[in-house]
């Protein structure tokens, strides 16, 4: 396992390079890291957007033992999807689901600054195991999708980022369920990426409901506060983390949880 | 146990079916698709069909229960379209963690039955997520 002399190749650029030459290994953005296997998106990670196994133990659909369990038994030999499917806590389709629901939330963000450069680490494979690779031109494409459709809801893309507060007419007009539970933690403090790990839901579709709510005047960026009051302890999935910070802090989780 | 490709390819055992996808209603993004899409283009057909999905989940008053986990009798379960040659039926997908699926199946309006293929993606959808 040899890492590959740093380039100035942008992530879109290295990424279709490496699905032409099949590489496996660690793609590393500015804002995430894709996975790859034989030339294609196996998994993908943001500090932006929760992991799969948050996804899948938040909303209650796994107990948390089950999901840890599988990491001890199975995280070694790289076949952690496998083994929940095996001892029946998951059906394969409800894995293939979530775990791609959570791949094209990661890889948007990792995928977000691509003018930036990215760096590509061969030959590692990732623990969870190949559930369902995505090609990395799809990867690629859905991305620049997800980007157009936030901008025809809402110009705005503070609202991804920043603290978000409420406007005097928010509470007023009904609202779809997604939209008013979103709207329910915007509480001039939380971003994005704290109400949709609170939500146990996918940081892009909760960017969705932002930016709606934001068109309809109900919620804006928050105005600044004062630099003491926005320091202490980060919490959990705090936007624009730096990437190896936020892994290494979920796999301090993992092994604590062991 | 069937996973997103087993699933699609028993809807396409269906009599008439052309084609059939599996589609996220908030993104539009096609997760997984087999055979024909109308007007050729699988991923285009996954974000349209999104939008029509969107237009009644969130409707305040067809049916105000869609969309927030809501069990009971005034969630979306199918919609569908018909053309003179042609039914297009959505399913939505009950998933226990947060994700925005449907299935969709298009069927020739000659061979197809709609009663029946109503039935089975119900069951498939079902299947997809409890086994």
């Amino acid at each position: 396992m040899t890492a590959a002399a740093p380039t100035h190749t942008t992530a879109p650029a290295l990424l279709a390079g490496l699905a032409a030459d099949g590489a496996t290994g660690v793609l590393t953005t500015s804002s995430g890291v894709l996975h790859l296997a034989a030339g294609e998106v196996v998994h993908a990670d943001s500090a932006m957007s929760p992991a799969l196994g948050e996804l899948l133990t938040r909303s209650g659909a796994l107990a948390p033992e089950n999901w840890w369990e599988a990491v001890r038994r199975a995280g070694v030999r790289r076949r952690v999807g496998r083994h929940l499917v095996e001892r029946g806590r998951l059906t394969t389709g409800a894995l293939e689901l979530c775990h791609l629901g959570a791949l094209f939330d990661a890889a948007y963000f990792a995928l977000l600054h691509d003018d930036r450069p990215a760096r590509f680490r061969p030959g590692v494979a990732h623990w969870l195991g190949a559930v369902r690779p995505v090609p990395a031109a799809a990867v690629l494409r859905e991305s620049r999708r997800r980007r157009a459709l936030l901008q025809r809801i809402w110009p705005d893309p503070a609202v991804d980022t920043a603290p978000l507060a409420r406007t005097s007419g928010a509470g007023r007009t009904k609202l779809p369920p997604r939209r008013g539970r979103a709207l329910a933690l915007v509480d001039g403090a939380s971003t994005a990426a704290q109400i949709a790990s609170a939500l146990a839901c996918r940081t892009f579709h909760t960017l969705v409901e932002l930016r709606r709510l934001a068109a309809d005047g109900l919620v804006i960026p928050a105005p600044p506060r004062p630099a003491a009051a926005l320091r202490g302890p980060a919490a959990p999935g705090a936007a624009w983390d730096e990437p190896e910070t936020a892994l290494l802090r979920r796999l301090l989780d993992a092994l604590e949880a062991l | 146990m069937p996973g997103i490709d087993e699933s699609l390819l028993e809807a396409m055992r269906l009599p008439g079916a052309r084609g059939a996808l599996v589609a996220d209603w908030i993104s539009g993004l096609a997760l997984g698709a087999v055979g024909e899409a109308p007007g050729g283009d699988a991923e285009a057909t996954a974000a349209e069909t999104a939008e029509l999905a969107r237009l009644a989940l969130e409707s305040p008053t067809l049916a105000p229960g869609s969309g927030g986990g809501a069990s009971g009798g005034t969630t979306v379960e199918d919609l569908i379209l018909t053309t003179a040659d042609a039914y297009q039926l959505l399913r939505l997908v009950v998933t226990p963690f947060d994700s925005t699926v449907f299935l969709y199946l298009w069927l020739d309006r000659r061979d197809g039955n709609l009663a029946l293929a109503r039935i089975r993606l119900a069951e498939m959808a079902d299947r997809l997520v409890l086994g």
